[in-house]
């Protein structure tokens, strides 16, 4: 067992000295930095499509939900190879952000669907009521009924989150070396599955676990002004 | 104050108002009963365009409200409404949801409708409720609230949907009062209800709506007393026992 740690995590794994731990990180690194930015891609975009599908103009609305469904019918790690050899061709885009912006347009798409479900599940009566008082649609939005839809699209959106994470680990399909292909190609070189693979799955687990953690606790922070 | 010509309003292939014409004036309390399903809370939600008639037009003070050129924010200033629901605003507390309204039109500085607050809530008797939040109150609590939300743009006219509807039974009587001295205080009211022991005290007219249309419309001790339609005399015999 130790040894087997040993050879594939701490000592070089090939004629080019590569140290596997090094490659670990690096991977994490890029597993992160992805997630990261295609998160905040993803959330701009998100609330883009969502305001052009509650227009009231077809010409807004149409664009919007043919990105949704075409993202979500689609996997993942077909957009991504799409946009990076095909889309991306022709521009000297690297893997990291060709990854990102395939990951925000996923992500995007199920943000905005997040978010329209949010804003449907406050109770209509609270437009009406908002409505009868004076107040303009937007003034009504924005005072009343997005202060109440947060409350319903905060946890579905964190849990989009922690999927989008777990979702980068196809990177590996464009040639990135994200954590998951870092195993990979430890795996390849040394022989050794266990060690690299279970690596890999802890740290996935972890950095799942903890962004969890903190969910919770802001959710309940969230839910003491009821 | 309000007058409405040949008013319809379909959903779909469900026509709920088939020709409906009413004048409403000034300081007047209207009381509106009927079977459910009769029409007589989409009539009333047509009064605030919370429904877009289908066909015919209602004019308040002279201005058709269902012109196209029509501002209905301006309008829905001057028209109150309570609902079946209360429908509060859960987030904001008691003061917060009846002083939103005036800020954000700018009717008032936040200092002035936090003073108006504090008086109407004293007039529904719940000054002791300033603070706290929606879902600690009753029913009956909180429909007094919603009464004093719409007071404080002060309109000249107030809608009440089914307003004791939903409460407990021994919650209705202090919403009942509230609305009473409303009425003394010379409101004009339309009031869609199902007590009609207070549409009895506290109208001037009683409409009976079935079907869509309005069967009967007099004053409320003829109404009661001594109703022309048959329909009318069915459904009375029917609550009133």
């Amino acid at each position: 067992m130790i040894d087997a740690i040993n050879a594939s995590l701490f000592t070089p794994i090939g004629e080019d000295g590569l140290i596997g731990i090094y490659l670990i990180l690096n991977g994490l690194k890029v597993t992160l930095i992805v997630t990261f930015f295609a998160m905040i891609m993803g959330s701009i975009l998100g609330v883009t499509t969502t305001l052009m599908k509650m227009s009231p103009k077809w010409y807004l609305r149409w664009p919007a939900n043919l990105y949704v469904s075409v993202i979500r019918g689609t996997p993942v790690v077909v957009q991504l190879v799409i946009l990076y050899f095909i889309v991306l061709a022709a521009f000297d885009v690297d893997k990291i952000t060709a990854a990102i912006i395939a990951f925000g347009l996923n992500s995007g798409a199920y943000i905005s669907e997040i978010i329209r479900a949010g804003i449907q599940a406050v109770d209509k009566g609270q437009m009406e009521a908002a409505r009868s008082l004076g107040l303009s649609h937007g003034a009504t939005m924005k005072e009343v009924i997005l202060p109440q839809a947060i409350k319903n699209i905060l946890p579905s959106l964190g849990n989009e989150f922690i999927v989008l994470l777990k979702e980068t680990a196809v990177i590996g399909f464009i040639g990135g070396v994200d954590l998951m292909r870092a195993g990979e190609i430890i795996r390849s070189r040394t022989f050794e599955d266990s060690v690299p693979l279970f690596t890999c799955a802890l740290i996935y687990l972890l950095l799942t676990y903890s962004f969890t953690l903190l969910l919770s606790k802001f959710e309940t922070r969230l839910k003491q002004s009821d | 104050m309000i007058k409405i010509n040949n008013l319809h309003k379909s959903f779909g292939d469900n026509q709920v108002l088939k020709g409906i014409d009413e004048q409403i004036n000034h300081g007047e309390v209207v009381s509106v009963i009927g079977p459910s399903g009769s029409g007589k809370s989409t009539f009333l939600r047509c009064i605030n365009l919370l429904e877009q008639p289908t066909q015919g037009d209602i004019l308040i003070d002279g201005q058709s409200i269902t012109a196209p050129d029509a501002c209905i924010d301006k309008l829905r200033q001057k028209v109150g409404m309570v609902f079946q629901n209360f429908n509060l605003f859960p987030h904001k507390t008691v003061k917060q949801n009846i002083t939103l309204a005036p800020v954000q039109l700018k009717l008032m500085t936040p200092k002035e409708a936090d003073v108006e607050a504090e008086a109407l809530l004293e007039q529904v008797g719940l000054k002791d409720k300033a603070d706290a939040y929606p879902s600690s109150l009753s029913g009956g609590q909180k429909q007094r609230v919603a009464i004093a939300r719409a007071l404080a743009m002060k309109p000249e006219l107030m809608l009440f949907d089914e307003p004791t509807s939903a409460l407990d039974p021994e919650m209705v009587g202090d919403v009942l009062d509230v609305m009473k001295s409303l009425a003394h205080k010379g409101m004009t009211m339309v009031i869609v209800t199902h007590e009609m022991g207070f549409a009895r005290d506290v109208s001037d007219r009683v409409i009976f709506m079935d079907g869509g249309v309005i069967v009967e419309n007099s004053e409320p001790d003829a109404l009661f007393s001594a109703p022309k339609e048959a329909r009318t005399q069915a459904f009375l015999s029917k609550v009133l026992r």
